[in-house]
C-alpha cells in the first residue's frame, strides 16, 4: 500500500489535468455564469451606466414572437438535417462497404468536403446556387425549369439544407467502421434462417451499429441547433457585417441572438437569449438519452469505457 | 485504417466471434457506379465550379447563357486576389495563429489525457464523466459571453484568447490521447521509475514520443480547424489582424462594394489549398479523428 501511494502521489494527476481543469472553469464556467449575470442587467456592450434588470429581459423574451419564430424554424431545420445527414452517411457508408473498383478514391471524394473550411464552402455554394451564373440553375434549365432565387427566400432554407448535407462525409467514415466492426457472421446466419436482405439490414446491422447512431444523432442535433455561421455566409451580402442580411427562411435561432447582441446592442437581452437555449439544447440531449434506453443496443462487453 | 491504436469496442469480443471480419461481398452491379458518380459530382462539382470561376473574366461569369468553361483561363484573378488585399499578411495571421493554438492544445490535452490515463488519485473517474460531459457543452452559448468578457479586460485584437483557448487543452483530444495512452504497457514506465524519474520526465521522455501518431492528429486537426474558423477571428479579431478565413469574406470588391465574384474564387481557391493539401497527404489522420468520436463508450 505504501509504495503504491508513492507512486501516484495525488497532486500529480491534478497538475496533470491542471490545464483543463482551470481552463475549462476560466474559459466555460466563468463566461456562463459571466453570460447569466450580463443576462440581469440592460448593458449595451460599452456604456457603463447600465443597471440590473432583474428577470425582465427572460419575461420579455417569453413574448418575443421573433424569438420563437427563430426557435421554432431552428427546431424545424435540426429536425430535417439530422435524419437526414445520419441516413445520407449511412447511406453513403453502405455503397462504399462492399467489393468496388477504386474504392479508396470515392471514399476520399465523398469524404473530403467535410474537411473545407466553412467560409470556403459558402463561396463554392453562392457560386453553384447563384441565380443567373450558377451551375445548378443550369442544370436544372437542361430539364426545363425556370431559374430558382437559391439565396433568398424561400428557398435560402433548402439551400441551407444543402450545403449542410454536402459536409456529412465525416460521419460516413464513423459508420463505415461501424459497418466493418458487425460480424459477418451474424449477418450470414440471419440469411440462412431466411432473412431476406432488408430484415438482415433491419434486424441485425442497425441494432449492432446503433450506439454509433445514436452518437451521431446526438452530436449532429447539437451541432445543428448552433447553426449559425452558415446562413450569415451563404446571403448574397458578404460576412458578418452584415448580420441583418440573412433571410427570413434561414433566420435561426443563433442569428437572433447575434442580430441582438451587435446589431441592436442588447448585451443582456441576447445574454438570456442564450441561456434559454441553452437550458433547451440540454432538455433535448436529455430526452435523447432518455429515448436511446429503448433502441440502442450495447453489448454486454463494451460497458468497460472506463477500462 | 489499419492502425487504430483507441481499441474499438469490438477489440473485447471473444475470438469465436472475431474471426473475419470482412462483410460479404457480391460483384458490385454497374447501375451503383452510376449512383456513386452521380454523388461524385455532387461532392466534387463545387470545387470545379470554383476552380472554372477562378479562371473566368467577370463577363465571362455573367454571361447568359452560361459559358462553362473559361475562354482564356485568367491567371489575372489569381494576381488580383494576391495584391488587392494583403493577401500573404493574412495567410500569415492564419499560420501564426494555426500554429501557435494548434502546438499549444496538442501539448496541453497530451499532458491531460496522460494524467487520466497512468495517474491514480481520489475522484478521479467522477473528473473523467465531467471531462466527458463538458464535449457537450455547446462552444457557441460561450463564445458571445467570453468575448464580453475579454472586451472587459482587454484582450479584443490580440492574439491571447488562442493562446488562453490552447493551454486550456481540448477534452476531446484529451479522450483520444487518453485511449492511447492507457493501452501502453506498465512495464515501460516501471523502468523508469526504478531509475528515478519523475511522472513528469516519464510523460515527456517516454509517452510522448510513443504517441507520435495522436500528436500528429491532434496537431493537424487543431491546425485545419483554426485555419477554417471564421467566427472566432471575425469577433475577436478586428480586419487588420484578422485571418485569412475573414479577409477573403471582407475584402474583393469593386468600388460600389459588390464582391467580385471570380477573383473571391481565385482567393478563396488559394485559401483552400492548404487544407486540401494536408488532408490528402494525411487524410489516415483525419480518418482516425473521427473514428475516435465514433467509439466513445
Amino acid at each position: 500500500m505504501t509504495r503504491k501511494w508513492t507512486r501516484y502521489p495525488k497532486r500529480t494527476f491534478y497538475a496533470f489535468i491542471a490545464p483543463w481543469g482551470v481552463g475549462f472553469v476560466l474559459l466555460t464556467a466563468v463566461p456562463m455564469v459571466y453570460g447569466f449575470l450580463v443576462s440581469l442587467t440592460n448593458f449595451d456592450g460599452s456604456s457603463p451606466r447600465w443597471r440590473w434588470v432583474g428577470l425582465s429581459n427572460y419575461a420579455e423574451l417569453i413574448g418575443d414572437g421573433d424569438a420563437w419564430a427563430a426557435l421554432v424554424r431552428t427546431l424545424v431545420f435540426t429536425a430535417i438535417v439530422v435524419p437526414l445527414s445520419v441516413a445520407g452517411s449511412l447511406g453513403l457508408a453502405i455503397l462504399i462497404n462492399r467489393r468496388l473498383r477504386a474504392v479508396g478514391l470515392w471514399r476520399t471524394i465523398f469524404f473530403l468536403p467535410s474537411v473545407v473550411p466553412v467560409v470556403a464552402m459558402a463561396i463554392m455554394w453562392k457560386l453553384v446556387f447563384n441565380k443567373d451564373s450558377g451551375i445548378l440553375n443550369a442544370i436544372l434549365g437542361v430539364v426545363g425549369i425556370k431559374p430558382v432565387a437559391w439565396l433568398v427566400d424561400p428557398a435560402a432554407f433548402y439551400a441551407l439544407i444543402v450545403l449542410m448535407l454536402w459536409a456529412l462525409g465525416g460521419g460516413m467514415v464513423i459508420m463505415l467502421a461501424a459497418l466493418q466492426g458487425v460480424p459477418a457472421e451474424l449477418e450470414e446466419a440471419a440469411a440462412i434462417d431466411g432473412a431476406g436482405k432488408w430484415t438482415v439490414f433491419r434486424q441485425v446491422t442497425v441494432p449492432m451499429i446503433s450506439p454509433v447512431l445514436y452518437f451521431q444523432m446526438v452530436t449532429g442535433v447539437i451541432g445543428a441547433l448552433q447553426v449559425f455561421v452558415q446562413p450569415l455566409l451563404l446571403t448574397p451580402a458578404s460576412g458578418i457585417a452584415d448580420v441583418g442580411a440573412a433571410p427570413d427562411s434561414t433566420h435561426l435561432y443563433m442569428v437572433q441572438v447575434y442580430q441582438e447582441f451587435f446589431l441592436s446592442n442588447r448585451f443582456g437581452y441576447g445574454s438570456a437569449m442564450l441561456w434559454v437555449f441553452f437550458l433547451v439544447i440540454l432538455g433535448l440531449t436529455m430526452l435523447l438519452v432518455r429515448s436511446s434506453r429503448s433502441w440502442v443496443y450495447y453489448e454486454v462487453d463494451t460497458e468497460g469505457g472506463a477500462r | 485504417m489499419t492502425a487504430i491504436r483507441t481499441a474499438p469496442p469490438q477489440a473485447d469480443r471473444k475470438p469465436a466471434v472475431q474471426a473475419p471480419r470482412r462483410p460479404t461481398k457480391k460483384r458490385t452491379p454497374a447501375w451503383m457506379y452510376i449512383v456513386i458518380l452521380v454523388l461524385s459530382m455532387f461532392f466534387v462539382g463545387p470545387f470545379v465550379w470554383l476552380l472554372l470561376a477562378a479562371f473566368k473574366t467577370p463577363a465571362e461569369w455573367a454571361s447568359l447563357p452560361i459559358s462553362i468553361l473559361p475562354a482564356h483561363p485568367q491567371w489575372q484573378n489569381f494576381v488580383d486576389a494576391l495584391t488587392s488585399m494583403n493577401f500573404f499578411g493574412y495567410a500569415g495571421n492564419s499560420l501564426f495563429l494555426s500554429t501557435i493554438y494548434s502546438v499549444l492544445i496538442t501539448l496541453s490535452s497530451a499532458a491531460v489525457g496522460f494524467g487520466f490515463a497512468r495517474l491514480k488519485a481520489p475522484g478521479k473517474g467522477a473528473i473523467f464523466l465531467v471531462l466527458l460531459s463538458t464535449m457537450m457543452i455547446p462552444q457557441i452559448l460561450t463564445l458571445l459571453p467570453t468575448y464580453v468578457l475579454f472586451s472587459q479586460i482587454g484582450l479584443i485584437d490580440t492574439y491571447w484568447p488562442w493562446v488562453l483557448w490552447g493551454l486550456a487543452a481540448s477534452p476531446y483530444m484529451a479522450f483520444l490521447f487518453r485511449q492511447f495512452f492507457a493501452a501502453i504497457p506498465r512495464e515501460l514506465e516501471d523502468a523508469a521509475i526504478v531509475d528515478g524519474a519523475g511522472w513528469l520526465r516519464i510523460f515527456a521522455t517516454i509517452f510522448l514520443p510513443l504517441s507520435r501518431p495522436v500528436l500528429i492528429t491532434s496537431f493537424i486537426l487543431s491546425f485545419t480547424w483554426t485555419w477554417g474558423d471564421y467566427i472566432g477571428p471575425a469577433l475577436f479579431l478586428n480586419l487588420d489582424h484578422t485571418t485569412l478565413a475573414v479577409a477573403i469574406t471582407a475584402w474583393y470588391q469593386d468600388p460600389h462594394g459588390n464582391v467580385i465574384p471570380t477573383v473571391q474564387a481565385a482567393g478563396a481557391v488559394m485559401y483552400v489549398i492548404p487544407v486540401l493539401l494536408i488532408f490528402f497527404f494525411a487524410q489516415r489522420y483525419f480518418i482516425r479523428s473521427n473514428l475516435g468520436s465514433g467509439v466513445k463508450g
